[in-house]
């Protein structure tokens, strides 16, 4: 019973060990493409404009941002909230299906791991700025000072913040560089130039691949994994804390945790799907990342879309039920109807109720439907932030506070900046670093897939 | 590592396995097997154990205390500051707690692995072949006095080597 096939077949096309090296790394192997430069360019551009409004935020203050005494938290906030939920993807894909020992995980964990690293310095450098006299950055760590020692508040969710936050980047960036010194060695061992040879030489650790290497790989890979896994579950929740342990109408509700957590997971998976999507038609791996694997996120987005749609209903639902006036104002005459509805609707139509296509099979077929709809969802979830952040703050118990918010140029540019790195961030990754995890589709190669003219039955 | 050793590469996890329990039943020592991806049949034929579990745990049971430690000794001994009279020694400790943890037994494992490994930046791989880290397999037997090569050398032909080689 336990050796069904659920899956099918996850690499496709009868190939060999080799075959899979040299498809893998042929577009490396090739001179990069014209497309490749153009998005390089297009993104260095965004950066450029990210460093400018950098440079206004930090030598002007965060006066030139359009928040205000009332809304404190503006875009910097949501846009932080947003990429820490996108760099959900690479652990909640590659970390949880690892620990579910789920074989299909292999084609595209790389990729995924690679996007959490590059979202998660993208998130980073929001809370940093929003700090306004970043050179100061330093008082968020506990560190003996001449003031007493006065030390952090140990018991304030934005310190949580920065020990989960910071821990989550160090684990999942080196859960992804050693998952690939065994690809990098093997891009070594085939490096015909000597620069090539030296580079990832230097990048591979010298790693041989012998069997009491494997092994002990193979059981950090899972401690790393099974410890990461409780940690992304925690950093979600905490970045919720910062929200829910105020008393803000809206805010202050115990489904925020778990709300926030599947709400990354959902952002982080419509984000692999996106990435997916086009690496696979870019690179013709069509053989690697099947049908079958783009299928099976769909019906995780699927679900994860009903509990998003579970979770707004339960806050409308206890806002009315509490009988508190603040609640009931919040949702029901600043989101539901009033100032804020289109954002509302946009968000609650983007994450609840389009990906609700997914059910037919027509449509997760449909690549080009998939696409548009995962990056609806991404679309939707910052919504999703907007709508949190920015009605809360905007009417809260006094109206005399009441005040409403729009974007400076410099937050504009700000996120335009992050939204660079992440694509000079990509572009790198496609290009020097082995797409999918070879060894591990070696691994799986013979238990999931369909081989016919291989050496190996010979010998049976 | 100066002596020679000889190679030899096959071509299946099968015929692998089957000259690995050959040569471990004549009581030859096998240096090294060397494969393209984790196989689990290796690592019980050569009965190979790794304690990072163990060790693990001991990092995890030390972060523990250490980032309990400390946050007691700064908000109890060193510096209790009193702030709605709440109590000093909190739950909410739990949380800084649970991500240091993480923090430090991944951070151990990590720096274990690569000790244990004794792999880091400039490490020079040990052993270089044609194929390897590709799709062939490898078993590395290291030369000395007592050796047998003709016998080992018989062997590894006998277990399906495609190729033998001295290095």
């Amino acid at each position: 019973m336990y050796n069904k096939k659920v899956r099918g077949v996850l690499i496709q096309g009868n190939k060999t060990y080799s075959q899979i090296t040299n498809e893998i790394l042929a577009p490396q192997e090739r001179k990069a493409p014209t497309w490749w430069f153009i998005a390089m360019f297009v993104s260095t551009l965004a950066m450029a404009m990210g460093l400018w409004a950098i440079y206004i935020t930090i030598s002007q203050g965060i006066g030139t941002w359009g928040v205000n005494n009332s809304i404190g938290w503006g875009w910097g906030i949501i846009n932080f909230v947003w990429w820490i939920g996108i760099g959900h993807a690479g652990t909640a894909f590659s970390i949880f299906l690892l620990i579910l020992r789920q074989k299909w995980r292999t084609s595209i964990n790389r990729a995924a791991e690679a996007m959490t690293v590059v979202a998660v310095i993208c998130a980073g450098m929001f809370p940093l700025l929003h700090m306004g006299r970043l050179w100061m950055a330093f008082f968020i760590f506990p560190y003996p000072n001449s003031r007493g020692p006065l030390w952090v508040n140990f018991n304030s969710p934005l310190f949580w913040d920065v020990v989960a936050i910071s821990t989550y980047f160090m684990a999942s960036a080196t859960f992804w560089y050693i998952g690939m010194i065994p690809d990098l060695a093997t891009v070594r061992d085939r490096a015909t130039s000597k620069i090539k040879k030296a580079i990832y030489g230097l990048m591979s650790f010298g790693w041989v691949g012998s069997a009491k290497s494997w092994l002990r790989f193979e059981t950090a890979a899972m401690i790393i994994g099974g410890l990461a896994a409780p940690l992304v579950i925690a950093v979600h929740s905490i970045v919720s804390m910062d929200f829910a342990t105020s008393v803000m109408a809206g805010w202050h509700t115990t489904v925020f945790p778990p709300y926030f957590v599947i709400g990354a997971i959902f952002s982080g998976f419509a984000m692999v799907l996106t990435l997916m999507i086009i690496i696979r038609k870019v690179f013709k791996f069509q053989d690697f990342v099947t049908d079958g694997h783009l299928d099976a996120i769909g019906r995780i987005l699927t679900f994860i879309s009903l509990i998003m749609g579970t979770a707004y209903t339960t806050e409308i639902f206890i806002a009315w039920y509490s009988g508190m006036e603040g609640e009931i104002y919040t949702f029901f005459h600043n989101r539901i109807t009033g100032d804020h509805t289109k954002a509302f609707w946009t968000m609650v139509t983007c994450n609840a109720i389009i990906p609700q296509f997914f059910w037919f099979k027509k449509v997760r077929k449909n690549l080009t439907l998939v696409f548009i709809i995962s990056i609806i969802i991404n679309i939707g979830m910052w919504f999703e932030r907007y709508v949190i952040v920015v009605t809360s703050l905007s009417k809260d118990y006094l109206p005399a506070n009441w005040a409403e918010y729009t974007p400076s140029i410099v937050e504009i540019g700000t996120y335009i900046g992050t939204l660079g790195i992440f694509g000079i961030g990509v572009l790198l990754f496609i290009r020097y670093i082995p797409m999918m995890a070879m060894s591990e589709l070696k691994m799986i190669l013979k238990g999931t897939s369909i081989i016919t003219n291989q050496k190996q039955e010979d010998h049976e | 590592m100066n002596n020679t050793a000889i190679y030899g590469v096959f071509e299946s996890e099968e015929t692998l396995l089957s000259a690995i329990r050959s040569i471990r039943e004549k009581d030859i020592k096998i240096t090294d097997v060397v494969t393209p991806y984790p196989v689990e049949e290796v690592f019980e034929a050569l009965n190979l154990k790794t304690r990072i579990p163990a060790l693990a745990f001991m990092y995890g049971l030390f972060g523990l205390l250490a980032t309990f430690g400390f946050l007691y000794w700064t908000s109890v001994v060193n510096y209790p500051l009193v702030f709605g009279g709440k109590p000093q020694n909190t739950l909410s400790f739990v949380i800084v707690i649970f991500v240091m943890v993480i923090n430090i037994t991944i951070a151990s494992t990590v720096v274990t692995f690569f000790i244990t490994e004794k792999k880091g930046p400039g490490a020079v791989p040990k052993y270089e072949y044609d194929g390897m880290s590709d799709d062939k397999y490898f078993i590395i037997i290291e030369k000395d006095e007592q050796l047998d090569t003709e016998s080992v050398n018989a062997l590894l032909k006998a277990g399906g080597a495609i190729e033998i080689t001295e290095k």
